[in-house]
């Protein structure tokens, strides 16, 4: 393809290309006296000397640096005046592009909206969710196994055999059953690599590929959940396609938790990616350390030095979903109209996220 | 590989553009003038409401007494004024089957500007069309006060298909011939001052495999404004095909566009040129005279496009789906002018191209009580100047060459025209 460019350009551009590079090197010749970058040394025994001592130096101001921040904060401690404010890092999330679509607290439309969309029977309570799982025509090994963790962790899911049947006519035959979603597993390779999520009657449909995952057997110390409705956690869903998106999967869960059960399952969204965890957890009064007690759980409700802590333990699954495209009505790969889909001229920029 | 270098892109001329979302609000977005400032929404009508999810929606765009009708999911037909949003009139289609429900709901509205069945201004005709194939022709009367949005009506039914289901409808610039076709029907033109058949098209042959694509006709439109015999048709299958009514019955060019249904279909007004959306967002122009692809329109649109209006001055146009963005670009650099987030899913776009020359000639608070008083010599001097228009834009697409490098200052200029 470069050779074709070249081709078809003539030499002209180069010429322009090549100017501002002489210039730029010219004048990192001039700054070059002053600092010698250890990349230009061409010794290598000297390079990895004076790379070592520059990284030596930065390291020792680096150690500098935060010894004086830390000085700084006891100082304004023992002195009661306010610290000094906290750093905080940039990361590529709060750096994000702005994005208009991000879903505001005051938005009447978007509650307006939110009323009267698919999912506002199940999320207002007037229907109970019913979910029917089914696989792709094959399927194998860890698909099976996902599945059976993914009915344990789904209230009221019910897993049907492919066969041979068509998609369309499973989501017709969900509709006369009255389920409330399809989950479609589908298997790659003896390895679940889609998960598609339909919503009945009318939609939409939600296609995620499926990576990094583990079952339940394969999580050291995991425990056994119980049959009791799960809390749900859905995190980082900001913009209206992920608002949508989130109402989606909430969809999927009864809308009333049993908190005795402390099971929690957690949709957490970071970078368009939507991790997935499930927990149970648990309070507990322990001792504080001035008691040596190794970590045991001491029920003496008479220490007063005790407190409580939450304690976690994973349950699994655990796997991450990322949405490829997100189809206005149930499933139609031919006639179907795209609410959103995921196309290449979209990864222009790292910092751009959709949900 | 991405485009990296960006060409300059003159901004937003002035316009005047109306969305319609599936809430039944209607929202005016205004670029105003000289600053090339982006455009914004400037008025929201009506209560976010499902059941007036608005379904279609047609504009007489004049600038005297201007009309907009919408087809309501209820089965109402509410036409307004464009200016202020007023309710001038509300009728409810009466048929058989109701129309309101869900499988019998309206897919198409045309409101005539022209004379017919003697209208004046305090009357309109419109055509409907539901999804079962029955056509509706009502004459209904605008009441003048605000109060009394009642308004008469005579209304005149007719089927236009058997069975299948009609999903789209169209009138020819002449407002005599209609086309309808959809899901299962064959596009058919009728004349509408008879309320008669004329022409219905045949379906392509098999392919070499003896392959037979079922009918789905999913959009179409009329090529040319004086010429109701040539159309362009978007299938589900997606094709697009040009008819000729004077040549066959099968299709005189069709081509294939990407892999989703054909979901809108627009003319420019040099009639060979076409704009066609599809349901993964993918927004392309064609030259219908040969079948090749002129460009696609590129920026991050990943909604299915539900709606394509050309500007008939301004080398615009706008586009909207339910990606929730009203999307303006220019038709000739085919760059992405501006993007308006609206928040819903959208239906329906139309542009009001006279707003300029509306507001200066009236003072806003004044309009209501001008226009019903306006003669109709002005009437007549807008015919004039519709007619010198339609001269203008043969001239532009003439002279199509020369045109880009001084496209900010034509465009300028055409608004001083107007005005």
């Amino acid at each position: 393809m470069g050779r074709k460019r070249n081709l078809s350009e003539d030499g002209g551009r180069e010429d322009e290309e090549e100017k501002p590079m002489k210039e730029r090197r010219v004048q990192e010749k001039q700054e070059g006296r002053e600092s010698m970058r250890p990349s230009m040394i061409k010794n290598k025994e000297k390079r990895a000397a004076v790379h070592a001592k520059l990284k030596q130096q930065k390291k020792v101001e680096k150690r500098k640096k935060v010894k004086a921040r830390e000085a700084a904060e006891k100082k304004a401690l023992e002195l009661g005046e306010e610290p000094p404010p906290k750093m905080v890092p940039r990361t590529i999330e709060n750096t994000r592009e702005s994005d208009e679509t991000v879903c505001l607290p005051d938005d009447e439309e978007l509650f307006a909206g939110n009323d009267v969309d698919e999912f506002s029977a199940v999320l207002k309570n007037e229907r109970s969710p019913k979910i029917l799982i089914t696989t792709s025509r094959y399927n194998s090994t860890r698909g099976p196994a996902f599945i059976s963790d993914l009915i344990s962790v789904i209230p009221n899911a019910h897993y049907y055999k492919r066969g041979t049947y068509d998609l369309k006519k499973i989501v017709q035959y969900a509709n006369e059953k009255e389920f409330t979603s399809v989950i479609v597993v589908h298997t790659n390779r003896r390895e679940p690599d889609a998960l598609l999520v339909i919503g009945l009657p009318d939609g939409p449909t939600a296609h995620f590929k499926l990576s990094k995952l583990m079952l339940r057997k394969d999580i050291k110390n995991h425990g056994k959940p119980t049959s009791h409705k799960p809390e749900l956690v859905l995190t980082n869903f900001t913009t209206r396609l992920g608002h949508r998106v989130g109402r989606m999967i909430q969809s999927l869960f009864p809308q009333d938790p049993e908190f005795r059960g402390r099971r929690v399952v957690t949709f957490h969204n970071q970078r368009d990616f939507i991790f997935f965890r499930h927990h149970r957890y648990i309070f507990e009064t322990k001792e504080s350390k001035q008691k040596e007690s190794k970590g045991k759980k001491s029920k003496d409700e008479k220490n007063p030095q005790e407190r409580t802590i939450a304690r976690l333990q994973e349950c699994g699954p655990r796997f991450t979903l990322k949405l490829i495209s997100l189809q206005h009505g149930t499933f139609d790969t031919k006639g179907g109209e795209y609410e959103w889909v995921h196309k290449p001229e979209m990864d222009t920029s790292r910092r751009r996220f959709f949900l | 590989m991405p485009r990296t270098t960006t060409v300059e892109s003159s901004g937003c001329p002035p316009l005047r553009a109306l969305t319609f979302d599936i809430l039944g609000l209607i929202k005016v977005v205004e670029a105003k003038g000289e600053q090339k400032e982006a455009p914004k929404v400037v008025e929201t009508w009506g209560e976010p409401d499902a059941s007036r999810c608005v379904l279609a929606a047609s504009l007489v765009d004049r600038e005297f007494d201007p009309l907009l009708g919408v087809a309501r999911k209820s089965g109402k037909i509410e036409v307004l004024s464009p200016v202020n949003g007023d309710v001038r009139a509300s009728i409810s289609i009466e048929s058989q089957n109701h129309p309101g429900s869900a499988d019998n709901s309206i897919v198409g509205l045309h409101l005539f500007k022209g004379e017919r069945l003697g209208s004046s201004s305090r009357s309109c005709n419109l055509l409907t069309c539901t999804s079962k194939g029955q056509a509706n022709m009502t004459y209904v009367k605008m009441s003048k006060s605000l109060e009394d949005s009642g308004g008469e009506s005579t209304q005149t039914t007719w089927n236009v298909c058997g069975s299948g289901s009609i999903l789209c409808s169209k009138v020819d610039g002449d407002e005599s011939y209609a086309l309808f076709g959809g899901k299962g029907v064959e596009v058919n033109i009728w004349d509408l001052n008879q309320c008669a058949k004329v022409w219905s098209a045949k379906s392509p042959a098999k392919n070499s495999l003896g392959i037979f694509t079922p009918t789905w006709f999913t959009s179409a439109t009329f090529l040319c404004k004086d010429d109701h015999r040539k159309f362009v048709a978007g299938t589900n299958s997606h094709q697009v095909r040009l008819y000729d009514i004077s040549a066959q019955r099968r299709p005189v060019v069709s081509f294939d566009f990407r892999e989703t249904p054909i979901k809108a279909v627009a003319e420019d007004v040099d009639g060979h040129t076409i704009y066609i959306g599809n349901g993964s967002g993918d927004l392309a122009s064609f030259d219908i005279r040969t079948g090749k692809l002129l460009g696609s329109f590129l920026g991050k649109c990943s909604g299915s496009i539900r709606s394509i209006v050309k500007h008939p001055e301004l080398p615009i146009i706008a586009s909207c789906g339910l990606d929730s963005y009203l999307r303006i670009w220019d038709v000739k650099s085919r760059q992405l002018l501006s993007a308006v987030f609206l928040k819903q899913h959208l239906n329906s776009v139309v542009f009001d191209s006279k707003f300029s020359t509306r507001e200066a000639q009236v003072p806003p608070q004044q309009q209501d009580t001008d226009e019903t008083l306006q003669t109709e010599e002005e009437e007549e001097e807008e015919e004039e100047k519709t007619v010198k228009r339609k001269k203008a834009s043969k001239e532009h697409s003439g002279s199509k060459k020369l045109k880009t490098k001084k496209k900010s200052k034509r465009s300028k200029g055409d608004s001083n025209d107007i005005a």
